[in-house]
C-alpha cells in the first residue's frame, strides 16, 4: 500500500518510524490512545469473564441450598492443604505479575524478565498441585455424575463400590442376566438382604449398588427340570403385578439399622456388632432387612458352599429361625458346617425396603411366589453391565475370610468418627452433584491458568527482545489483569469448595 | 484536535483508492483487517445463512400445508424447524445488523479510521465462520431435532448431533462477544473530538446498547452450551435429572442469554430505523436523548426478564409475578420509540424511497409485535398461549419481521455507501410492499390459530386449522421470493448499477462525507461535524445527490493556518509521492521541535496543494465538483499509510 492520508484520528500513528513506538497501530492517534483502548477492552473482557463463570457460582449456590448436606459431606473429600498451598502461588504470582507492570514502565529489563519467569513458573506449580489432586480423585473414584463411584467415605473410611474398581473391596452378589428382547438387561437378585458392607472392606461382604429400577414381581411358581434333570422353578410373572419398590429406602441420616434386641450380627461365625447404616439413597440404594435373613448353602456333588447372596426377609425372626434351622439339618445330614444364625439389619445395595411389604413372601415351593427384578435399562450408563461382568469372589472355606478387616483406625480418626458419624457413612444422595460442580469450577478455572501460561510465555518471549518500553507496556498491563480475575475466582472457589463448615 | 470547520467537501474528486481497489485477491480479503470487508464478509456469509434457514422456513410451511402428512414425516420435520430457528436466530438475526452492517457502517457513522481492535474483528469473524460450519454441519451428520432452544432433558437424550450444533453455537457466542467489546471501545475511545454522547447518530447509541448484551449475557451462553456439551460427553449430571441435575436450570441459563439476544436482534434495528425515519422525514428525529435513553434502558432490562419464557416451567408464584411485572416495564422504552417515531414522521417531508417503505412497514410490524407481547405477559393469558402458534407470530413479529425488514431496510440505506452502486429502485420498491403483505399474510392468521390452541412444532394438527396454515404458507412463499428477488436485486446492481454519489439520501451522519466507496481508512480528509439530524443545509442537487450548501460555520478555536500536511494534489490517480512525503516528513519532525515553523511551512504546503488541486480540477471535465479543502489539522505529518 502506498502512503495513505489517513483521517481524524492516526495523524500521529508513524509506522515504525524514528522515536516513535513500532508498535502502536496506525488507526491509533498515538500510543496513549491505543493503551487506553486496549484497558478499557480487557476491562470489558474481564467483564464477560465473570458472567462466564457466573452460571457456575450460580449453580453452586442453587444445589448448596437445596442440598447443604451434599457439601458438608463431600468437601472433606478435598485436601485443604493442597487448596492452601494454590491459593498462596496464585496470590503470589499476581504480585510477580503485578510488579512486571512496574518493571516494564521503569526500564528494569532484568526485574521484568525475572517477574515474567517466577508468574510462569507459579502458574505451573499451580497447575502440577492441581494434576496431583485430580489424579488422587480419578484414582479413588471420586469424580462427577455416573462416574462418582468412591472407595471411600470423606474421612477415608473404605466403601463398598458400584463398579467394584477400588482393591480391597469387591463386592457382589450372585445373580444372572437375562437378555430379554425388550430390555437389554434384567437382573435377577437371588438373594434379598445382605449384610452392611458399607463401612466394611471385607470382601466376604457382598453387596450391590446399581442405579437400577427395582421391582416387585408376582407370579406362579412353575416347576420345571434343567437339562441335568434338576427341580427347579420359575417364576411366571402375572401381567400387571409388578410393582415399581426402587427407593423405597429409610431416610433418616442416622438411623442405625440395628434393631431392638439385636445386639449382633454374626459374620462368619464372628460376632460383630451392627454399625449404624445411613440409608443411601437413589444411585446407592440398600435395602432394609429387619425381619431376619441368613446366608444359605448350595450344595453340589457333595461339596457344599455358603452362597454370596443372603436369603431372607422373612415375614418374622422366628420364620427364618426356622428356615435356618431346616438349613442347617439338612447340611448336617451332609456332614458339614453350620448355618450362621438369622441376622436382622444390614443392607443390600439394592434398594428394596422389605418392611413395607404387606403380603409379601419369599419365592418357594408354594404357588404364589414374588421375586425381586431389577432392571438396569436406565442404567446402562452407570455401569450395572460392567458391574456384572466383574468377576464374584471364590466362595470361601467356612469360618475364614480372604481379607484382613479394616484397618485400624488413629486416636485422631476414632475421634473425628465419633465427632462425624457423618463422614464415615456413604455419600448422601447426589453427592456427585458436588463434584460435577468442582470439576467443572476447577477445570474451567484451570484451563484458564493454562491459557495465562502462554500468555506469559508470548510476553517473556517479547521481553527478551526489549519490545516493552515505559510508553508500550499494554500487553504486560493487560495479561497481569487478566492473571488478576483468574485468580481472584480461585479466591472465592478455594473456600467455597474447600473450606465449608 | 481542531475544530475550525470550514465549509464541507462534499463530492470532492476521490484520490485514494476505495476499499476495493486498495488491494486485490483472495487473500487479501481474507486476511483484511479492513472493518469494511470483514463486514462484507459478514454480510455475504449471513445472506447465505439467511437463504439456507428461509429454504427451512419454506420446507416447514410447505409440511403444513395439509394436516397429516404433506412432504416429509414427523423426525424430519423437527429437524427443519429446528436448523430453522437455530439457524435463523443464531447465524442471520443476532450478527445480522451488529456484526455485518454495524461492521461496515458504525466506524464510518462515527468519523473513525476503523475499530478500535482489526485484528480481533478478523477472529471474530472466522469464530462466526467455525460456528457457522459447525450448526450447518449438523445437517450432513443428520440434522439438529432438539429446537433451537437445545431444552434439557431432550437435548441430552437426542441421537442427533447436539454436540456438533452446541460447540458451534459456542464459538458463535464467542465471536458475538468479541465483536461487542470491539464496538464498546470503538464507540468510546474512537469518537472524533466534538462528538460527545448525544451528538453521536442514533444507529451509534443502538449498536452501544446491543454490544453492552453481547458482552454481558452472550457469555452465560457460552458456559451453558459448554455444560450441556461436557454433560453430553461426559455425563457429568449438572443438567441430567436421572443424575441429581436440574433441567430446568438450563432453561434459566438459556434465557438469561436468549431474553438479551432477543433484543440484541432488534435494538439496532431500532436504531437503524430511527436513522432512517428522521432522513427520509427530513426532519431532525424527535425526542433524541429519549431514543438514545431507552435503547439502554431496554438493554438493561433485557436481563431481568428472562423468566417470562418460564412462566410455566415450575417458576415460584412469586417469581412468576416479579417476571410479569418486569415483562411489562420493557414495554415503556419500547412505546417511547414509537412514539418518537411517529412524532418524527409528523409534518415531515416525507419521501417514499425503499428504505422508507421498509422503515414504515418495520413500524406496523414492531407496533403488533411488541402489544401481543404484553398479551403473553399477563401469566394468566401465558398458560392458555404457552407454547402455541400466538407465541410464534408474536416472536416472529418482533425478530422476523422488525429485525429482517430493518435489516433491509438497512442494506438498502447504506448499500449505495458501502458498494458505490445504485440499485433498481423501482424492483425495491415492488419487493418491500411484498415482504410487508408476504410477512403479515403469514402470520396474522397465526396469530388467530394460536389463541384458538394451535401448539407450535407440531407436525400435525386438527382440520379446523387448514384454511389458517394455508393461508400463512401462501403469505411465506410471497415473503420468501419477495426477499429473494430483493437480495438478488441488490447484487444485480453490483454489476449494472449507475455509480451512486456521496450522499444519495441527504442524510446528515458522518458517513454520508466519506467517499463511495470509502477508501481503506475510511475517509481522506477528516470529516466535518455538523448538528446531528439537521437537515437544514442538505439541497437536492439532482434526484438521489444531496449537497450541503450553507455550511455552518463554526467557531475558530484555533489558528486559521494550521494545516493536514497530508494533502496532496488531487489528481485522481497520484503519482508515488515519494520526495514530498520525504520532505513532509523532514518538516514535520521539525515541527514537532518548533511548532510554529512546522505550521508555516504546513500552511505552504495545504496552499500549495490547493492550487494543484484547482489546477488539476479545472483540467478535468466540468463535473468536478469542488476542490478539496483541507481542514485545518495539527501539522504532524505520517509516512506511510500501511505496511
Amino acid at each position: 500500500m502506498s502512503e495513505q492520508p489517513h483521517a481524524a484520528h492516526d495523524d500521529h500513528g508513524d509506522h515504525g518510524h524514528g522515536d516513535v513506538n513500532p508498535f502502536v497501530q496506525h488507526h491509533y492517534d498515538d500510543a496513549k490512545h491505543q493503551f487506553d483502548s486496549g484497558k478499557f477492552g480487557i476491562w470489558l473482557f474481564l467483564a464477560q469473564e465473570v458472567l462466564f463463570f457466573s452460571a457456575l457460582f450460580v449453580a453452586y449456590i442453587l444445589y448448596r441450598s437445596h442440598h447443604p448436606e451434599i457439601y458438608a459431606y463431600a468437601h472433606k473429600y478435598l485436601d485443604t492443604k493442597m487448596g492452601a498451598i494454590n491459593t498462596a502461588v496464585l496470590i503470589f504470582s499476581s504480585l510477580t505479575a503485578a510488579w512486571a507492570v512496574r518493571a516494564a514502565q521503569l526500564r528494569q529489563q532484568k526485574l521484568l524478565l525475572a517477574c515474567l519467569a517466577t508468574t510462569i513458573a507459579c502458574a505451573c506449580t499451580f497447575l502440577v498441585v492441581k494434576y496431583f489432586e485430580y489424579t488422587h480423585k480419578v484414582h479413588e473414584h471420586i469424580l462427577f455424575g455416573t462416574k462418582f463411584d468412591p472407595c471411600v467415605s470423606s474421612n477415608d473410611t473404605p466403601l463398598a463400590t458400584k463398579l467394584n474398581l477400588c482393591p480391597g473391596t469387591k463386592t457382589t452378589i450372585e445373580s444372572r442376566e437375562i437378555v430379554d428382547d425388550q430390555k437389554a438387561h434384567v437382573l435377577q437378585v437371588t438373594g434379598g438382604c445382605f449384610p452392611n458392607v458399607a463401612i466394611d472392606a471385607d470382601t466376604t461382604t457382598p453387596g450391590v449398588q446399581a442405579n437400577c429400577k427395582v421391582y416387585e414381581v408376582r407370579g406362579k411358581l412353575k416347576k420345571d427340570k434343567d437339562a441335568g434333570g434338576k427341580e427347579i422353578f420359575t417364576l411366571v410373572e402375572t401381567p400387571g403385578s409388578r410393582k415399581d419398590v426402587t427407593n423405597r429406602c429409610r431416610d433418616p441420616w442416622n438411623e442405625g439399622l440395628a434393631e431392638e434386641g439385636v445386639e449382633t450380627v454374626e459374620i462368619d461365625g464372628k460376632k460383630e456388632e451392627p454399625e449404624k447404616f445411613p440409608c443411601w439413597k437413589p444411585s446407592f440404594q440398600p435395602a432394609v432387612c429387619k425381619t431376619g435373613w441368613f446366608f444359605p448353602w448350595t450344595c453340589e456333588g457333595g461339596k457344599c458352599e455358603r452362597s454370596t447372596g443372603g436369603e431372607g426377609p422373612f415375614d418374622s425372626l422366628a420364620e427364618c429361625s426356622s428356615k435356618r434351622n431346616d438349613a442347617e439339618s439338612k447340611l448336617k445330614g451332609l456332614g458339614k458346617a453350620t448355618v450362621g444364625e438369622c441376622a436382622r439389619g444390614g443392607a443390600s445395595a439394592i434398594l428394596v425396603d422389605y418392611n413395607d411389604k404387606e403380603e409379601r413372601e419369599s419365592p418357594t415351593l408354594e404357588e404364589e411366589g414374588v421375586k425381586i427384578v431389577t432392571d438396569c435399562t436406565g442404567a446402562t450408563s452407570v455401569g450395572a453391565p460392567d458391574y456384572f461382568k466383574a468377576t464374584p469372589p471364590a466362595p470361601l472355606a467356612v469360618g475364614k475370610k480372604t481379607t484382613s478387616s479394616r484397618r485400624d483406625l488413629t486416636e485422631h480418626e476414632k475421634h473425628e468418627k465419633e465427632h462425624n458419624l457423618l463422614y464415615s457413612g456413604p455419600p448422601p444422595e447426589h453427592t456427585s452433584m458436588f463434584f460435577t460442580i468442582y470439576f467443572a469450577m476447577t477445570g474451567l478455572h484451570g484451563i484458564h491458568v493454562l491459557i495465562g501460561i502462554f500468555v506469559f510465555i508470548w510476553l517473556l518471549i517479547r521481553a527478551t527482545k526489549g519490545h516493552f518500553t515505559p510508553d508500550y507496556f499494554g500487553p504486560i498491563d493487560f495479561a497481569a489483569l487478566y492473571w488478576h480475575i483468574v485468580d481472584l475466582i480461585w479466591i472465592f472457589l478455594f473456600p467455597l469448595l474447600y473450606l465449608i463448615h | 484536535m481542531a475544530t475550525t470547520r470550514r465549509t464541507e467537501v462534499n463530492d470532492g474528486p476521490v484520490n485514494e483508492p476505495d476499499f476495493y481497489q486498495v488491494s486485490k485477491g483472495i487473500k487479501s480479503w481474507l486476511t483484511t483487517l479492513d472493518h469494511k470487508r470483514i463486514g462484507l464478509m459478514y454480510l455475504f456469509a449471513i445472506m447465505g445463512s439467511l437463504i439456507i434457514g428461509g429454504v427451512f422456513a419454506l420446507l416447514v410451511r410447505t409440511e403444513l400445508f395439509f394436516p397429516g402428512k404433506t412432504i416429509v414425516d414427523q423426525n424430519t420435520y423437527n429437524k427443519f424447524f429446528t436448523l430453522h430457528g437455530a439457524v435463523m436466530v443464531f447465524l442471520v438475526i443476532i450478527p445480522g445488523i451488529p456484526a455485518a452492517l454495524g461492521n461496515i457502517i458504525m466506524p464510518i457513522q462515527l468519523g473513525a479510521p476503523d475499530v478500535a481492535f482489526p485484528k480481533l474483528n478478523l477472529m471474530s469473524f472466522y469464530f462466526w465462520v467455525a460456528g457457522a460450519l459447525l450448526l450447518v454441519g449438523a445437517v450432513p451428520f443428520g440434522g439438529l431435532d432438539t429446537g433451537w432452544t437445545l431444552y434439557t432433558p431432550y437435548s441430552l437424550k437426542s441421537e442427533t448431533p447436539v454436540l456438533v450444533a452446541t460447540s458451534g453455537v459456542f464459538l458463535l457466542g464467542f465471536s458475538s462477544i468479541f465483536t461487542g467489546v470491539n464496538f464498546l471501545v470503538t464507540i468510546h475511545k474512537f469518537r472524533p473530538q466534538g462528538m460527545g454522547w448525544f451528538q453521536m447518530p442514533l444507529n451509534i447509541w443502538a449498536i452501544y446498547a446491543t454490544a453492552i448484551m453481547q458482552v454481558l449475557a452472550t457469555p452465560v451462553l457460552g458456559i451453558t452450551v459448554l455444560l450441556l456439551s461436557v454433560e453430553r460427553f461426559a455425563h457429568i449430571g449438572i443438567f441430567d435429572p436421572t443424575l441429581g441435575g436440574d433441567p430446568v436450570l438450563f432453561q434459566h441459563f438459556f434465557w438469561f442469554y436468549s431474553h438479551p439476544a432477543v433484543y440484541i436482534m432488534i435494538i439496532p434495528a431500532m436504531g437503524v430505523i430511527s436513522e432512517i425515519l428522521s432522513t427520509f422525514s427530513r426532519k431532525p428525529i424527535f425526542g433524541y436523548r429519549f431514543i438514545a435513553y431507552s435503547s439502554v434502558s431496554l438493554a438493561l432490562l433485557s436481563f431481568l426478564v428472562w423468566g417470562h419464557h418460564m412462566f410455566v416451567s415450575g417458576q415460584s408464584r412469586l417469581a412468576n409475578m416479579v417476571f410479569s411485572a418486569l415483562t411489562f416495564s420493557v414495554g415503556i422504552p419500547a412505546a417511547i420509540k414509537v412514539f418518537n417515531w411517529v412524532a418524527t414522521l409528523y409534518k415531515g417531508d416525507i419521501r417514499l424511497k425503499t428504505p422508507m417503505l421498509y422503515a414504515l412497514g418495520f413500524l406496523l410490524i414492531f407496533t403488533i409485535g411488541g402489544l401481543t407481547g404484553l398479551f403473553l405477559g399477563i401469566l394468566s393469558v401465558d398458560v392458555h398461549l404457552h407454547d402455541t402458534y400466538f407465541v410464534v407470530a408474536h416472536f416472529h413479529y418482533v425478530m422476523m419481521g422488525s429485525t429482517l425488514v430493518a435489516f433491509l431496510a438497512a442494506m438498502h440505506h447504506w448499500w449505495p455507501k458501502f458498494t458505490g452502486k445504485m440499485y433498481g429502485e423501482a424492483v425495491a420498491r415492488a419487493c418491500s410492499i411484498g415482504v410487508f403483505f408476504g410477512f403479515n399474510l403469514t402470520f396474522l392468521p397465526q396469530f388467530v390459530m394460536g389463541s384458538r390452541g394451535m401448539p407450535r412444532r407440531y407436525w400435525d394438527y386438527d382440520p379446523m386449522y387448514t384454511t389458517f396454515h394455508q393461508v400463512s404458507t401462501i403469505g411465506a412463499f410471497v415473503l420468501g421470493i419477495s426477499m429473494f428477488i430483493s437480495i438478488v436485486n441488490l447484487l444485480v446492481s453490483f454489476k449494472t448499477g449507475r455509480r451512486a454519489p456521496r450522499n444519495p439520501w441527504g442524510g446528515s451522519s458522518l458517513e454520508w462525507q466519506a467517499p463511495t466507496p470509502p477508501p481503506l481508512y475510511n475517509f481522506e480528509n477528516p470529516p466535518v461535524l455538523h448538528e446531528i439530524y439537521n437537515y437544514d443545509d442538505l439541497v437536492e442537487v439532482e434526484e438521489d445527490r444531496w449537497e450541503r450548501r450553507a455550511p455552518i460555520e463554526v467557531k475558530a478555536t484555533e489558528a486559521p493556518g494550521d494545516a493536514h500536511a497530508h494533502a496532496k494534489p488531487a489528481d485522481p490517480v497520484p503519482p508515488p509521492p515519494a520526495d514530498i512525503a520525504d520532505k513532509a516528513v523532514a518538516r514535520a519532525e521539525k515541527a514537532a521541535d518548533e511548532a510554529t515553523s512546522a505550521v508555516v511551512k504546513a500552511t505552504e504546503e495545504v496552499k500549495a496543494a490547493e492550487t494543484a488541486a484547482k489546477a488539476a480540477e479545472e483540467a478535468k471535465a466540468a463535473e468536478a465538483p469542488k476542490a478539496v479543502e483541507a481542514p485545518a489539522e495539527k501539522a504532524d505529518e505520517k509516512k506511510e499509510g500501511d505496511k
